[in-house]
């Protein structure tokens, strides 16, 4: 069966095309980072405008380098939500588009689900398991019991962890997007500085704004004080309080649920500091984590979710399948 | 005997969606409806149903005109990228048109012609049109200004219009949809940078 997904839900214009939920044919990601560099974070107009100037280019080489013909598309799988509306709407109403020129069946597909997915690319999945997905607009523990079937643990209460990720590098003056940058000095501090708890008691539900404040407050002091401020420390100290708590509450599902396998998703699962402590800590399970290419957003991660929610109960989507900036996955 | 032209019509610049599918000069199907942020559920729909009525594929299509702007920026993406779309996947001649001249192809009358859409902060989009010998002509460059401002200044009589469904027949007598050359170049005219851009300079 041959997947032909789209994805455009934020700053990436993407298509690709899967063979059996598995074998990525192709993978064309047309990214806008360098555009909204100079803004200091995604401008949802200026995204959108991108969107439409790419998306039949991204098509056509999608299918020049999968050497697939369009007849031989079994289904057109697209990102419905969330998202920035005017960015999905390029995705869907072109996917919808293509569907219906060529006759295809089309089914649209929650992203959060695709990000999860992307780790069926490197192992098959083992039931019970347990999924941390973690990006600039999630902050989830997600345990599934079978193919594409999501029970929500926790959340967070507040901000997503790498929104904090982006705020702590801007207040302390790295360019965006801050999450990365942060990651890499964190591995060059100690952790010096105190952070505050965040642990959140025994919920899997997580919080980020409090750390965030305390940041934006600890470098607002120093810097009256007119103190130097050890920034690789900085980093060191955050990251440690952030992915300690990430870390335990995944550990904590784990036993709880007698979870087989365990597996990270979302643009914050490249974190490498992250990836240190969950090789370290997580033993007992088999540990899946996504190549850095399939954390950040891409249209092959849409492919395979949109692969297995057909191979469920076969439901497609008609002509009317919208675009939805907040969507729930379960 | 000669095969007639099969063309598909798109505009979904305003609140108001417009889809329709011509043979030559004679209109098949259409939908004309005024929506609130829901063209990207109807848009396709319309398509289908309007299609099938009429047992016509896309690939039976010999050129789409689409209407490119200016206008309201998500709406009137809906309508080009699926233009594009179609364009680019069967290879079919897209022309694109003014939206602006596609409201004003909507009257009759032998005043001026100001179509208008409301473009938000005391602002309209703004295209003054004549018709002569049976033909709409833009008479001075669409713009982005104050209503107000913009009428002190016309020469001579004119009636606004701010909707109204499009006179399909005028605007192929008219000559006013452009060929596009490159079907990945086929963008939306929005008549203004976005803030951040602005801001920016
Ligand atoms: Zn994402």
């Amino acid at each position: 069966m041959i997947v032909l997904s789209v994805e455009s839900s934020c700053d990436e214009t993407s298509v690709s095309l899967i063979r059996d939920g598995k074998e990525v044919l192709s993978n064309v990601v047309l990214s806008q980072i360098d555009i909204h560099k100079e803004y200091g974070g995604v401008v949802p107009e200026i995204a959108s405008r991108e969107h439409i100037k790419g998306v039949t280019m991204v098509f056509e080489e999608a299918l020049r380098n999968a050497k697939i013909d369009k007849k031989d598309i079994d289904l057109v799988a697209v990102t419905k939500g969330p998202g920035l509306i005017g960015s999905l709407l390029i995705g869907v109403n072109a996917a919808k588009a293509f569907a219906y020129a060529n006759d295809i069946q089309i089914v649209g597909v929650h992203h959060i689900a695709g990000h999860i997915y992307a780790n069926a690319l490197t192992k098959d999945l083992v039931f019970p398991l347990i999924c941390l997905v973690v990006s600039g607009g999630h902050t989830e523990l997600i345990l599934m019991k079978e193919h594409y079937n999501f029970i929500k643990l926790g959340e967070t209460m507040d901000d997503a962890v790498g929104e904090a990720y982006d705020k702590v590098a801007r207040t302390i003056g790295l360019g965006y997007p801050g999450g990365p940058l942060v990651d890499k000095l964190a591995a060059t501090g100690k952790p010096s500085y105190h952070m505050p708890d965040i642990s959140m008691g025994d919920t899997f539900d997580f919080s980020f704004s409090g750390i965030k404040s305390h940041v934006i407050n600890l470098v607002h002091n120093i810097n009256q004080r007119n103190e130097v401020l050890n920034v690789p420390d900085l980093c060191t100290s955050f990251q440690e309080a952030v992915t300690e708590v990430l870390v335990s509450k995944s550990i904590r599902a784990i036993n709880e649920f007698d979870a087989k396998m365990f597996m990270i998703a979302g643009g914050v699962a490249a974190n490498k500091g992250l990836r240190k402590k969950i090789a370290e800590r997580i033993t007992n399970v088999e540990v899946v984590v996504p190549e850095f290419k399939y954390c950040t957003d891409n249209a092959a991660m849409i492919g395979i979710a949109g692969y297995y929610q057909f191979q469920k109960d076969q439901k497609v989507d008609d002509m009317k399948l919208n675009g939805s900036s907040r969507l729930n996955l379960i | 005997m000669k095969k007639s032209l099969k063309r598909l019509i798109i505009d979904s610049s305003t609140k108001y969606l417009y889809v329709a599918l011509y043979s030559d000069f004679q209109c098949l199907g259409k939908y004309y409806q005024s929506g609130n942020n829901d063209h990207s559920i109807n848009i396709m729909g319309e398509i289908e149903s309007i299609f099938s009525m009429n047992n016509i594929k896309v690939s039976d299509l010999d050129e789409i005109i689409v209407g490119i702007g200016p206008g309201s920026y998500t709406g009137l993406r809906i309508g080009v990228v699926v233009a594009k779309m179609f364009g680019w996947n069967n290879g079919i001649p897209v022309k694109t048109v003014s939206s602006l001249a596609l409201i004003a192809s909507s009257f009759d009358g032998d005043k001026l012609i100001l179509a208008e859409m409301d473009a938000r902060r005391g602002n309209s989009f703004l295209g003054l049109y004549a018709i002569e010998n049976g033909k709409l002509l833009l008479q001075d460059e669409e713009q982005l200004t104050n209503l107000e401002e913009y009428k002190s200044g016309i020469q001579g009589a004119y009636d606004v219009v701010s909707f109204g469904e499009p006179n399909i027949p005028l605007i192929i007598h008219s000559e006013i949809a452009l060929l596009c050359k490159d079907i990945h170049g086929l963008n939306p005219n929005y008549l203004r940078l976005t803030e951040a851009e602005r801001n920016l300079k």
